[in-house]
């Protein structure tokens, strides 16, 4: 009884991680920043779906990284055959951000 | 017995009327007939009103919230589109066949389709591509009775959304194929108006 309880324990543990990302949070940030205006979840928008953005970069190692860098970095993108301003996202809260890519890569 | 009673109507409607003058039984009904067109149409009316349709928790308390948050709720020029501006079309034909449809949502409300959140979020997808395939088939009609693309400024408008709108005469875009989920949240699901219009497209 003690052992699974235990383990029952345990795995709470290990599946907490998984669901860490705050999705409220994410999305909030998402809609002030106004990236809902191009990207959809999972949805075909101007901009690639997050589930698109989550596959291209499945098992990378660089991928939080790489993509922090894009979500506050502003740069040129490619739309229609048009260079255009890919802005950043409207916070420096490091934990937000943090929070906003870990749930774009776990769609 | 019944029989003899509705020959007896039907006889008595059959009868030439002698009592009063052709004059005042055509304005009887000119005025009856009036005051029930003007009732008909105020009726309908107030079925357009934003305090009918909030009357029902499942839409106060869901997409209502949501759409406070927008800007056909609040903005700078004080210019509100309330719940029928964007969901009834305001020409009469089209109103009637979409007030029809809508009484589907009275059975709705009756058998608690949606009566709670956890049902509203599992029964939002299937809603939301009602209103995409809707919007589609009638060329965004209602978002057309205040938006035109022949009235947009180019000039007032950013180099983007310039450049977005020319492709949409282009290509012969219809508004919703872009701009979804803009007034309540984005169900989750395979399906937004874009992939819908290719399904739609492919099957006819």
């Amino acid at each position: 009884m003690k052992s699974r309880l235990v383990l029952l324990a345990s795995l709470l543990v290990i599946a907490v991680p998984a669901h860490a990302a705050d999705e409220a949070g994410a999305m909030k940030l998402l809609e002030d920043s106004k990236c809902t205006k191009c990207h959809s979840v999972d949805k075909k928008k101007d901009g690639p779906s997050f589930k698109e953005t989550a596959a291209k970069y499945k098992g990378k190692a660089d991928a939080e990284a790489k993509l922090t860098k894009h979500l506050t970095v502003p740069s040129k993108v490619k739309i229609d055959g048009v260079e255009e301003d890919h802005g950043a996202v409207k916070t420096r809260d490091e934990a937000k951000i943090k929070n906003l890519v870990q749930w774009i890569l776990s769609r | 017995m019944q029989i003899g009673w509705l020959a007896r109507f039907w006889a008595t409607l059959r009868k030439p009327y002698v009592k009063y003058s052709l004059l005042t039984v055509g304005s009887f009904f000119f005025v009856a007939g009036v005051v029930f067109w003007g009732g008909f149409n105020t009726g309908l009316e107030a079925t357009n009103t934003m305090s009918f349709c909030t009357g029902c928790h499942e839409m106060r308390d869901n997409v209502y919230q949501e759409y406070k948050k927008t800007i056909h709720y609040s903005n700078r020029t004080g210019v509100r589109a309330s719940c029928s501006d964007c969901h009834v079309p305001k020409d009469w034909t089209h109103k009637m066949v979409r007030k029809i449809q809508a009484s589907k949502e009275v059975w709705g409300k009756i058998t608690g389709v949606i009566d709670t959140p956890e049902k509203f979020e599992a029964h939002r997808y299937t809603m939301a591509t009602r209103e995409w395939a809707r919007m589609l088939a009638t060329d965004s009609i209602e978002c057309r009775n205040c938006h035109t693309l022949e009235a947009m400024s180019s000039t007032l408008q950013t180099e983007k959304a310039q450049r977005r709108h020319a492709k949409a005469k282009a290509e012969n875009l219809t508004c919703i194929e872009c701009h979804f989920g803009i007034a309540h949240k984005e169900p989750v699901g395979p399906d937004g108006p874009t992939e819908l219009k290719a399904k739609l497209l492919s099957k006819k």
